[in-house]
Formats: C-alpha cells, sequence, structure tokens
C-alpha cells in the first residue's frame, strides 16, 4: 500500500546560480526528472553546504518527514519502499539491463564529467576554484577547493583515469553517448512506453551537459552529435519541467537557447 | 649592611638583561635580614619565568681589595632547562579524559621565550598545538603568545562533532589587581553530525565557516587556590565581537564568572557562584551551535559556555541537556545565567585527618540556571523575563575530591527541580570531573 508522501518533502542542492558544478546539478537534476515521473512533489532548496550536509557527503539529498536519503539509487529504493516504483512493469531482463545502462551513465558519463571539472587545468581554473568556493569567505575557499580537487584527483588515479588525456575522456562520452542512443532508437523512452529511473538518470545528464557553458563546447557536442538524444532531453523537460519554472533547475525558456548553468 | 656584588653560576644561553630585572632589588637591601628576604623574592621571580630547573642562594661576606666592612656577596647558583624538554601528562577535562605528550623548548633566545608543542589523545578524539611565548623582560605578567592548533571534539548531547583549525595571538598584560587578555583569533570551523540519527537541526549546521574574532578578557582572583578555595574571590568578565575582520561569522559574546569564598566556623567555606552571558548575532544570519563555544588551548578542551546543565554546572541534570533541542539534540542558547550556592565541610568524623583526608570536603549545593534564545524583536525586557520564568533547579550534597591544583572529582546526589519538558534530567547520584565547575 502506498504510503502518504508528505506535503513539505524538499531536496537539497547546492546554490544554483554561483555555486553548484555541473556533475551535481546533473545529478539533482536526475533526481527532480525521477521524483516527477513518480508524480511526487518535492521543492528544491538550495544551501551552500548542501554537500556537508548529506549523509554521503553527495549530492542531492531529499529530507521527507524525519529521513533523510542521498543520491539516486538509494532514493528510488526509498521512493519503491513507500510504494511508488516506475521500473515494476520490467521483467528480470528488463531490469538488469536497466541497471546495466545506469552503471554505464555513473561510470562513463558522470566520472567524465569529475574529470572534466576536476582534472582538466583550464576548466579548474576558470569555473571550478571560483564556483565551488564562493560561499565562502577568503582563504577558506581557497582550501576548500583544494582540499576538494586533491580529493577528486585521488580518486581519479584509483579508477585509473588519472593518465587519460582530455581527447580521451571525450571519447569516451562519445562512446556512451553512441550506446546509448542506440539503445534509444525511436522510442520516446528507454523502455517503449513508460519512463524509468534510467530515463531520469540519463535526461540529468544529458540535459545539464547540454545547457551549461563551459570553457569550451566540445562535451556538448559530442551529445548533440545523436539527435535523438537531444530530442529525449527535449520531450522530458517539455513533458516534466514545464510549467513547474519557480522551482526547478529548467525552465521554460527556448528549448535551443543555451541557459547558463554554469557562469 | 650593604651589598656589594651579586654573582651568577651556571648562566648559559640566558641572557643577562633579564637577570639584572629580577635581582635589582636585591642591591637595594640595608640590613641581613633584609638580603635574605630580598635574595629569597629574587628566586621566587627566577623560577617564575620557567628557564631555571634550580636557584640556589648564597650570602657571604665579601672578599678581595674593594671589600667593604659590611659588604656582603650575594650568589645565585642556577641551573637552566635542558634546551628540549618533554612531558606527559594524563588530563581530565569536563567529563572528558586525555592522554598529552608535550615537547617544549625552554628559554629559547635566552629572554624565556617559550615554545610548546602538545598532542592530546582523548577519549573523543585527537588535538595538537603548537605555541610561541614571550614575556616582556622584567615585567614576566607582560607576554604575548602565538598559537596555531587543531582542536577536535565529539559532543553526543547534541549529536555533533567539531573539527577547529586556527591561529591566535594574545597578549596578557595587568593592570593594577587586574589581569587583561586581548586576543584575536581565526578558526576554520568544521561541524557535522555525529551519527545518522542527528536532528536536522544539527544537520543544516554541518559545513564549514571560519570565525575571526577579537576578544578581551579581564580576571580578577583574589582566591587562595582555583580548586576548592577557602578564601577570596574571582571576577571573570570576557567579550568576544567576530565578524569586522573577516570571516562569515559575525556576533558579540559577552559572558561573566562570579565567585565569592567564604570561610566559616569549624574549617568549613561557604561559596557562592554566579554565571551569565548573551550571545547576540550580528546581521541577518542566526547564530551557530558552534558559536556557543569556546576552546581552552592549554588544555585542548572545547568548553560549552551557552549551554546548560551537568555535574559541572546545573547538577542534576545530564550533560548540557537543558533548554532548547530538537529531536533529542540540545543546541544550547543564546542567554544564560546560572547560579550555585555551596556549603563545604570536612568529612564526617574527618577519616584520615592531616593527610590523604583532607583532599576530600563533603558538599552540600543549591544550583539554579536559565537558557533561552534570543528572539530578535523583543526588547531586553522580555527576555530578562523569559530567563526568569521556568528556573531549572536542583539541590543536593556529595563528595568532592581535589587533584592537585588542576581538577576536580564530584560524586553527587542531586534532586533535580523546575524540570521543564525536553530536558533530560540525572535526578539520584551523579558523578563529574573537571576544572570549571558551578
Amino acid at each position: 500500500a502506498a504510503e502518504p508522501w508528505p506535503e513539505n518533502a524538499a531536496l537539497y542542492q547546492q546554490l544554483k546560480e554561483e555555486q553548484i558544478l555541473l556533475s551535481d546539478n546533473a545529478s539533482s537534476l536526475a533526481v527532480q526528472a525521477f521524483l516527477q515521473m513518480c508524480n511526487l512533489p518535492v521543492r528544491v532548496v538550495c544551501r551552500a553546504n548542501a554537500e556537508y550536509m548529506s549523509p554521503s557527503g553527495k549530492v542531492p539529498f531529499i529530507h521527507v518527514g524525519n529521513q533523510v536519503v542521498s543520491e539516486l539509487g538509494p532514493i528510488v529504493q526509498f521512493v519503491k519502499a513507500k510504494g511508488h516504483s516506475l521500473s515494476d512493469g520490467l521483467d528480470e531482463v528488463q531490469k538488469a539491463e536497466m541497471k546495466a545502462y545506469m552503471e554505464l551513465v555513473n561510470n562513463m558519463l558522470l566520472t567524465a564529467e569529475l574529470y572534466l571539472q576536476w582534472c582538466d587545468d583550464v576548466t579548474v581554473e576558470e569555473i571550478t576554484h571560483p564556483r565551488y568556493g564562493s560561499p565562502y569567505p577568503w582563504p577558506l575557499n581557497r582550501i576548500l577547493s583544494y582540499q576538494k580537487q586533491w580529493e577528486i584527483r585521488r580518486k581519479m588515479k584509483a579508477i585509473g583515469w588519472a593518465g587519460k588525456s582530455l581527447e580521451q575522456v571525450l571519447e569516451d562520452v562519445d562512446q556512451c553517448c553512441q550506446a546509448l542512443s542506440q539503445r534509444l532508437g525511436t522510442q520516446p523512452y528507454f523502455f517503449n512506453k513508460q519512463p524509468t529511473e534510467l530515463d531520469a538518470l540519463v535526461f540529468g545528464h544529458l540535459f545539464t551537459i547540454l545547457t551549461t557553458q563551459l570553457t569550451s563546447d566540445e562535451l556538448s557536442e559530442k551529445v548533440k552529435n545523436y539527435n535523438n538524444l537531444v530530442a529525449f532531453c527535449r520531450r522530458i523537460e517539455q513533458q516534466y519541467f514545464e510549467g513547474h519554472d519557480k522551482d526547478n533547475s529548467s525552465s521554460a525558456t527556448s528549448r535551443s537557447a543555451k541557459r547558463s548553468l554554469l557562469r | 649592611v650593604v651589598v656589594q656584588h651579586v654573582h651568577f653560576d651556571g648562566l648559559g644561553r640566558t641572557k643577562d638583561d633579564i637577570i639584572m630585572y629580577e635581582i635589582c632589588d636585591v642591591f637595594k637591601a640595608k640590613n641581613l635580614i633584609d638580603v635574605m628576604r630580598k635574595s629569597h623574592e629574587a628566586r621566587e621571580k627566577l623560577l617564575r619565568l620557567g628557564i631555571f630547573r634550580q636557584v640556589e642562594v648564597l650570602i657571604d661576606t665579601c672578599q678581595g681589595d674593594d671589600a667593604l666592612p659590611n659588604g656582603l656577596d650575594v650568589t645565585f647558583e642556577v641551573t637552566e632547562l635542558r634546551r628540549l624538554t618533554g612531558s606527559y601528562n594524563t588530563m581530565v577535562g569536563n567529563n572528558e579524559g586525555s592522554m598529552v605528550l608535550g615537547l617544549k623548548f625552554p628559554n629559547l633566545f635566552g629572554r624565556a621565550e617559550k615554545v610548546t608543542f602538545q598532542f592530546s589523545y582523548g577519549t573523543k578524539e585527537t588535538s595538537y598545538g603548537l605555541s610561541f611565548f614571550k614575556p616582556q623582560p622584567g615585567n614576566f605578567e607582560r607576554n604575548f603568545s602565538v598559537n596555531l592548533y587543531k582542536v577536535t571534539g565529539q559532543f553526543p548531547w547534541s549529536s555533533l562533532r567539531e573539527t577547529d583549525r586556527g591561529v591566535s595571538t594574545e597578549f596578557n598584560f595587568p593592570i593594577w589587581k587586574t589581569n587583561h587578555t586581548l586576543k584575536w583569533e581565526g578558526v576554520w570551523r568544521e561541524l557535522g553530525c555525529l551519527a545518522r540519527t542527528a536532528s536536522f537541526s544539527v544537520r543544516e549546521e554541518s559545513g564549514h565557516s571560519l570565525k575571526s574574532s577579537l576578544s578581551h578578557a579581564m580576571v580578577i582572583d583574589s582566591r587562595n587556590s582555583s580548586i576548592l578555595p577557602r578564601r577570596g574571590a574571582l571576577l571573570k568578565i570576557n567579550q568576544e565581537l567576530a565578524g569586522y575582520t573577516g570571516g562569515d561569522v559575525s556576533f558579540l559574546k559577552e559572558d561573566f564568572e562570579f565567585q565569592l569564598n567564604k570561610q566559616l566556623l569549624w574549617d568549613s567555606v561557604f561559596s557562592a557562584s554566579l554565571w551569565g552571558g548573551m550571545l547576540v548575532p550580528i546581521g541577518d544570519k542566526p547564530s551557530s551551535i558552534a558559536d556557543r563555544q569556546a576552546t581552552y588551548l592549554s588544555s585542548f578542551f572545547v568548553v560549552f559556555v551557552f549551554y546548560l546543565g551537568g555535574p559541572t554546572s546545573v547538577r542534576g541534570f545530564s550533560m548540557y541537556s537543558i533548554g532548547p533541542q530538537s529531536e533529542g539534540d540540545y543546541l544550547g542558547g543564546e542567554a544564560y545565567w546560572a547560579g550555585g550556592l555551596h556549603l563545604y565541610t570536612p568529612l564526617p568524623f574527618r577519616p584520615g585527618r592531616g593527610g590523604f583526608g583532607d583532599l576530600f570536603r563533603t558538599h552540600f549545593f543549591l544550583n539554579a540556571g536559565n537558557l533561552c534564545n534570543l528572539n530578535y524583536g523583543d526588547g531586553p525586557r522580555a527576555h530578562l523575563q523569559k530567563l526568569a520564568e521556568y528556573i531549572r533547579w536542583s539541590y543536593g550534597a556529595g563528595v568532592v575530591l581535589r587533584l592537585g591544583n588542576i581538577a576536580r572529582l564530584e560524586l553527587n546526589y542531586c534532586f533535580p527541580m523546575g524540570v521543564q519538558s525536553g530536558d533530560r534530567i540525572c535526578d539520584g547520584v551523579q558523578f563529574g570531573a573537571g576544572i570549571r565547575f558551578l
């Protein structure tokens, strides 16, 4: 039986205009899309310390009733326990496939976003450092961004991405988009008629990549190469985000206009 | 008599000028008793510099060609401390214990400068600090020090963990009978939840902040001891202004501590104490939990000034568990007062008299206090009214043990009263260990 979803459910992320980075914005948008698809209203609250408030250290997290849950995976589980699910109609094979594609997005797209933000020197200096430390006074802003950079670079080394060049990373992004594009084909959603958490996740990342202004357009160009993916993003934006401008990170501005989510 | 020469044996790296200041009075002595007294005083002054392990005084008649018939020679035989000394202490703070390892470089450049490095491994977390101390030659009570530190702590009453990394510089100087301290402090504070079950109010405070503050403290202390004094009074007034020298935390903090002790018949002592304070945030951001504390660097303990309750505060209540709280996590307040009346007597039938038994005292107490948040909008009258209603108080009796000149242990039987919903009490037997008791 479905448990009632409280009125004051809130989703926490960093400050939209000045602080949030590409990867966190993508993750937040994915969760927002997922909750919209489940028809569970949630208001977006922006806090400078959202990352530290989160129990796992990652944004976004939702505060529902007395509970605090962070990241898409656990949120999907949490919502399922409350009786709402998007992937109930899938059979075992499809579920496994969905999990595999979600892993692909997390391991490829998300990691590529992190690489670009924290390991590409130009992006780090012009975009990441100023944004990440913006809510804090000197010298705390410097200390926190360097600390985070060191942490991410260590993670990159652990997974073997430290040696990659920017071109290689963009190649990986291209391959990932190709796989997604092939799976999507001409269908409206990845599993035909109904959206699932995979659609929410892919939308979150691709839409953010398309609408974020970075130091160069290379990343968004890789996604733009695949028309069905761009159409997919537009479709989801129209269906789930238009008419809810106040709280969501995308708005009903012209679909082809670039909305700067970074800078 | 007249003192013709003062000799020093055993000076190594110590510079002459600071020695001269401490012994100049010896030359003014007019008779033998005076010489002995002034030499003794000079010896005390030399020892308090913290640069000599031993100072011995020899007084002899003057020899030599220019000797007067009533001339005297005073010789100070000193042993300087080694260049590097280590120490190991266990410290008992306010209900926490820790092992403190220290490295000290006394008398670094010859004028009683001191560099200390301390590392504390505690029941809760570890902390360390480096400090440089320099007194003014001739005026040891006027000194300045620069400190660098990292103090971490876990505070289960608020489900909070905190790491403070900071730098501070302070000037101490006496004015007449009072001691003043001016300090600038810059701290990077990191707050986090101690458990998954922390309340959302505490979760909202997680994260980083930078405090840059100027503070001034005045202390007048005429007590004969800081632990279980028999007579004298203490008045400490402290104010801190944060936000005008950088950082993102802005507040004005005032707090005071007053204690009066009077010896009565039959070796008993009556003691009265009063604490109070106010924390006013400046600007539109509300005050943070971290603003309600003070860090004692010498012992690496974080003291919860704007919290109430516990064996070192209003007894009979659980540690810091009075007042504003959220889901069981206590958040402290922005204004408080607390008072205590105590009667200390020797143990009944005086066991171990003249020896070990003298460290123990029986203790009857009456404690009271209140804590609230400031409602910006209400005037001072409304706040005074808030502090006067719903007063928590308690009474009881117990035994106090004095640990050297540093700490005190108490075992009391308490009756908490005036308990409000949300407070956590500890009625019955309560144990407390610490330095600063109400």
